[in-house]
């Protein structure tokens, strides 16, 4: 083993210790019961916090609402993000820039500054406590998200490929569905990949938009801190919501690494 | 060259629709607010520019922000290079490490935002792993009454939650160089500077300005992790721009809200729009990847 490989091993070992650690530490606690019960003395090791779980009905609840939510939201941006990328990626049109610079602007604009008036318009429409209102105002981030890394693999396809298509007799949709997606799987993959994450992950518009009903995983593990917060059971439902996200990573591993890269 | 087709804007339509109702709406309805005092739905004056003033007149709002553009700015300066390093670190590494490190590295981006900041607390617990380390090694991190540690903590956690976007666009980039540019640096035996400044630099650059971005806007607007750990504390040390829009949502004055969103959505849009400018003058003249 030369010197450069050794040091490059120890890089590794230090890289992944500082990213594990945390998460190393909540695996422990979500086996550890930390809030002694009759039947469970404190400190033993066991499932006992993911049965909890499972027998809390507002948890199990809080699950599925998100899974339904992000899954909605991937659908959203898909449906709207595709056509966008594919006339992006094929076509100059007046306001192209601008229509860039817009979907950028949005994406930057932090969630906090919205929340007030996204929370009155979706009110008055009906939207607050719904899946969909929290699948379609992710979009505001998510979307332009979607259209960059659809637009990046549609254009890296050359355009007699969209014409050779054409030439065979099909058309519009019927060339979207036989022809440009099977082509750009990967990209829809990825697009999906971050739609999901990013929306997984984001509490501020899920927490004011379900104000007494479809809370999502975020809200119920924060609900959980009280003045005897029970950790184990705290670091149980951080775990579990890991795994979704844990698992798209291993899904896209080969693909995570392509087309991101940014259009003004 | 693509043909030019204004027809083209049909395709952009469902985004645009979707875009405008949950983007364009609410920040007009957030400037609106803005300009009025709102004491309920149908007490609702006109003030003009009342709020704005008075924002711009309290020394706590400079505060604030002189402590959001250092802590951008130290974000940005200690998570780009160490990605940068690592990202070249791994291409050495082989494929099949590098893809289990990517994935390691990767774990922290889909943890829900609300739980980053109490996984480390949990672990800085005294009886967590953290903590006992830190009393075996005679250490403290007072992150409740100390400044200097709140501040170190926040840094050490969103560097934690973000490296990862860092080396894998990087990586991506670095995987995408003709190993014929590496074989001419060494005919001329250019130095590893040289290599890294005018080979492996240009193309990650695409992959970098985005992260960039991402990350000079998303740490100018830290919040989540920020009141998680101290709520602003202690004495204000990190008080953020986020967190004073924070405080007064949370106390229902719509007005100055809105005002304050106004605001720092200006500052976003400002760091945008100069940083896009910047980027389409480094083309120009140094003729970068599109």
């Amino acid at each position: 083993m030369t010197r450069g490989r050794m040091w490059r091993l120890l890089a590794c070992i230090g890289i992944a210790g500082f990213v594990l650690l945390p998460l190393g530490q909540a695996i422990v606690l979500s086996f550890t019961t930390t809030l002694a019960t009759e039947a469970v003395p404190q400190g033993s090791i066991g499932l006992h916090n993911y049965a909890n779980i499972l027998r809390s009905p507002e948890l199990r609840a809080s699950i599925g609402n998100s899974i339904i939510y992000v899954l909605l939201n991937v659908a959203f941006c898909l449906i709207a993000g595709l056509p966008a990328a594919y006339g992006l990626a094929r076509f100059t049109f007046l306001g192209d820039r601008h229509f860039l610079m817009f979907l950028l602007a949005f994406r930057v604009t932090p969630p906090v500054v919205l929340s007030l008036p996204i929370f009155i318009l979706f009110a008055r429409s009906g939207l607050v406590n719904s899946p969909i209102g929290i699948a379609l105002v992710h979009c505001v981030f998510n979307l332009p998200i979607a259209i960059w890394i659809l637009e990046s693999f549609i254009a890296a396809i050359p355009r007699s490929f969209d014409e050779m298509a054409f030439v065979d007799g099909h058309s519009g949709l019927s060339f979207f569905f036989r022809f440009l997606i099977p082509a750009i799987a990967p990209g829809i993959a990825v697009a999906a990949f971050f739609c999901f994450i990013f929306s997984w992950v984001e509490v501020v518009f899920a927490r004011i938009l379900t104000v007494t009903a479809g809370k999502p995983i975020t809200q119920a593990i924060t609900s959980l801190f009280t003045f005897r917060t029970d950790w184990g059971l705290v670091m149980a439902m951080t775990v579990f919501s890991l795994i979704p996200g844990v698992l798209m990573i291993f899904l896209v591993r080969n693909q995570i690494a392509r087309g991101f890269v940014i259009r003004t | 060259m693509k043909p030019h087709s204004n027809a083209a804007w049909a395709l952009m339509l469902p985004a645009a629709a979707v875009m405008v109702f949950v983007a364009v709406l609410p920040l007009l309805a957030v400037l609106n607010y803005s300009f009025h005092d709102i004491f309920s739905l149908d007490k609702v004056f006109w003030v003009g520019t009342d709020w704005y003033e008075m924002i711009v007149a309290t020394p706590r709002f400079w505060a604030s922000l002189g402590r959001s553009a250092l802590f951008s700015t130290l974000a940005i300066s200690v998570q780009i290079p160490l990605g940068i390093a690592i990202a070249l670190m791994l291409r050495k590494v082989g494929p099949r490490g590098a893809s289990l490190m990517l994935m390691c590295l990767a774990i922290p981006l889909v943890v829900p935002t609300n739980m980053i900041a109490g996984l480390w607390l949990a672990l800085l617990r005294p009886e967590g792993l953290g903590g006992q380390a830190l009393s075996a090694l005679h250490l403290t991190l007072d992150y409740k009454f100390t400044a200097l540690h709140t501040w170190a903590l926040i840094l050490i956690v969103d560097t934690w939650h973000w490296l990862g976007l860092v080396v894998v666009l990087a990586y991506a980039g670095l995987s995408s160089i003709q190993p014929a540019y590496y074989q001419a640096a060494a005919v001329d035996s250019a130095t590893r500077w040289a290599v890294f400044r005018w080979i492996e630099l240009p193309q990650i650059s695409g992959a970098l300005w985005i992260v960039l971005l991402l990350r000079l806007v998303d740490s100018f607007m830290i919040y989540t992790e920020v009141m998680a750990i101290n709520a602003g504390g202690p004495n204000d040390a990190t008080t953020f721009l986020s967190l004073e829009l924070g405080e007064d949502i949370k106390a229902y004055s719509y007005g100055t809200s809105a005002a304050r969103a106004m605001v720092d959505f200006i500052f976003v849009l400002t760091l945008v729009w100069v940083f896009v400018k910047l980027r389409q003058s480094g083309e120009q003249t140094q003729g970068g990847p599109p």
